[in-house]
């Protein structure tokens, strides 16, 4: 099982069409535009022969979310907090101006949650901020159902973190984080071969 | 001779060189430049340029003053934006329908968010001075803080950038009112949030650089 599958940016397409000679499986011969993930093997040929570069190799599984530290988390809530209380006062407000400053606090609100630590659909906490939502609707005509297909269409990609919660450990010497129920004695750092001594605790979010 | 940086975009104003496009000649001083001078790239204010090799200002960090108790629980416009910014990561993962309902969400906490009570410009714009006075300088001295976190800054960056712009156009609307709009249209960089004041769109956003077709106009609203 191959862990890239490929995508296609139609907006860079210029119909070449050298993916569908290439592709050995027919994954690119699609009528919507869209490549078949069912048939796409990862194989690439299809993004080494693109002569407009739209096509990418995207990873099946994605990575874990960057981790932030409290502090930076702390600081970007009370951004996103004073971004949205803007964009309140600016949707409260007639004009051109204000509804365009009601816009940009959102996109710039989006980005700050985005990097207070709610980046990718699957991760666990924004699973757990749905599963909150579904277990206690704030209203009742709360679109349940919705949430309730995102948590079945996105699984999760932290699964150990679903599981029971992990501990992390941090090296000293060059900032990799381990994870895990506990560290081992004898563990040595996968970059810098620091020893475990050089680990130390951090808090889990 | 002096140069002044834009803070927003970078452009350098040379005393040297003046703006000759701009009507301003060669060796016009600083000071020479009407107070209602704006960046000729992004339209930046005169007083969000720094001059070039001048030691930065340090910053005044205070703490935020949030009650504690209350930021533990987000508000709805809070997870609206929480959930916006998800329909965007799958969008960016080609993944439509999952966007259409983390929008769904988005619009009904948009929806179900109180209304600002007695909202006004001058209320804006003093929450916007606040971040760039506090909230900016702390967020960044926490992600500066090692391991320095990239990401954090980024956003950061673009961020505070945008909030300069916007101080910007509520100064210019304090004297000028609506009327600074008319006869040109308001843009919104649909991946930083950058506002333009103009007919078009600039060629790239001088914020984050994206491509023109990026930006959105703003129409006002129907009251």
């Amino acid at each position: 099982m191959s862990e890239v599958f490929a995508v296609r940016n139609i907006r860079l397409c210029t119909k070449d069409c050298l993916c569908l000679y290439v592709c050995p499986t027919g994954a690119t011969d699609t009528e919507n535009s869209v490549i078949d993930t069912d048939k796409c093997i990862g194989c690439g040929r299809c993004a080494a022969a693109c002569p407009s570069g739209a096509i990418s190799m995207a990873p099946k599984e994605l990575p874990p979310q960057q981790a932030h530290s409290d502090a930076v988390t702390a600081a970007m809530d009370a951004l996103l907090r004073s971004k949205t209380e803007q964009e309140r006062t600016a949707a409260g407000l007639p004009g051109a101006l204000a509804a365009a400053i009601e816009r940009s606090c959102r996109i710039q609100a989006e980005d700050i949650v985005r990097e207070a630590g709610y980046m990718l659909p699957q991760s666990g906490n924004a699973r757990d901020f749905l599963r909150k939502l579904i277990d206690n609707p704030p209203s009742a005509d709360f679109p349940k159902a919705a949430a309730e297909k995102l948590l079945e269409r996105l699984p999760g990609n932290e699964p150990k973190q679903e599981k029971k919660p992990v501990k992390t450990w941090k090296c000293s010497v060059c900032g990799y984080l381990f994870e895990g129920e506990s560290l081992p004695e004898d563990f040595a750092c996968p970059i810098c071969g620091a020893p475990a001594s050089k680990f130390t605790e951090v808090a889990s979010r | 001779m002096r140069k002044f940086v834009c803070s927003v975009c970078g452009y350098v104003y040379d005393e040297a060189k003046g703006a000759p496009g701009a009507g301003i000649a060669p060796g016009t001083k600083w000071e020479e430049l009407p107070a209602d001078w704006k960046c000729p790239l992004c339209g930046a204010a005169k007083t969000e340029f720094r001059e070039a090799g001048a030691p930065a200002e340090a910053p005044r960090i205070a703490r935020v003053a949030e009650d504690p108790a209350d930021m533990k629980e987000l508000s709805a416009l809070e997870m609206s934006a929480l959930c916006s910014n998800l329909a965007r990561g799958c969008e960016k993962q080609y993944k439509a329908e999952e966007a259409a309902l983390f929008t769904e969400l988005a619009q009904y906490f948009k929806a179900a968010s109180a209304p600002a009570k007695e909202p006004d410009m001058a209320s804006l714009l003093e929450r916007i001075d606040r971040d760039l006075g506090e909230g900016f300088p702390a967020a960044r001295a926490a992600a500066e803080t090692a391991p320095r976190d990239r990401g954090a800054l980024r956003a950061l960056t673009w961020s505070e950038k945008v909030t300069r712009i916007q101080k910007s156009l509520l100064e210019r609307w304090k004297t000028e009112g609506e009327a600074m709009l008319a006869n040109t249209g308001v843009w919104v960089c649909t991946i930083c949030g950058f506002l333009y004041i103009g007919s078009e769109p600039p060629a790239l956003c001088p914020v984050c650089k994206v491509p023109g077709w990026k930006f959105e106009k703003v129409e006002g609203r129907a009251q």
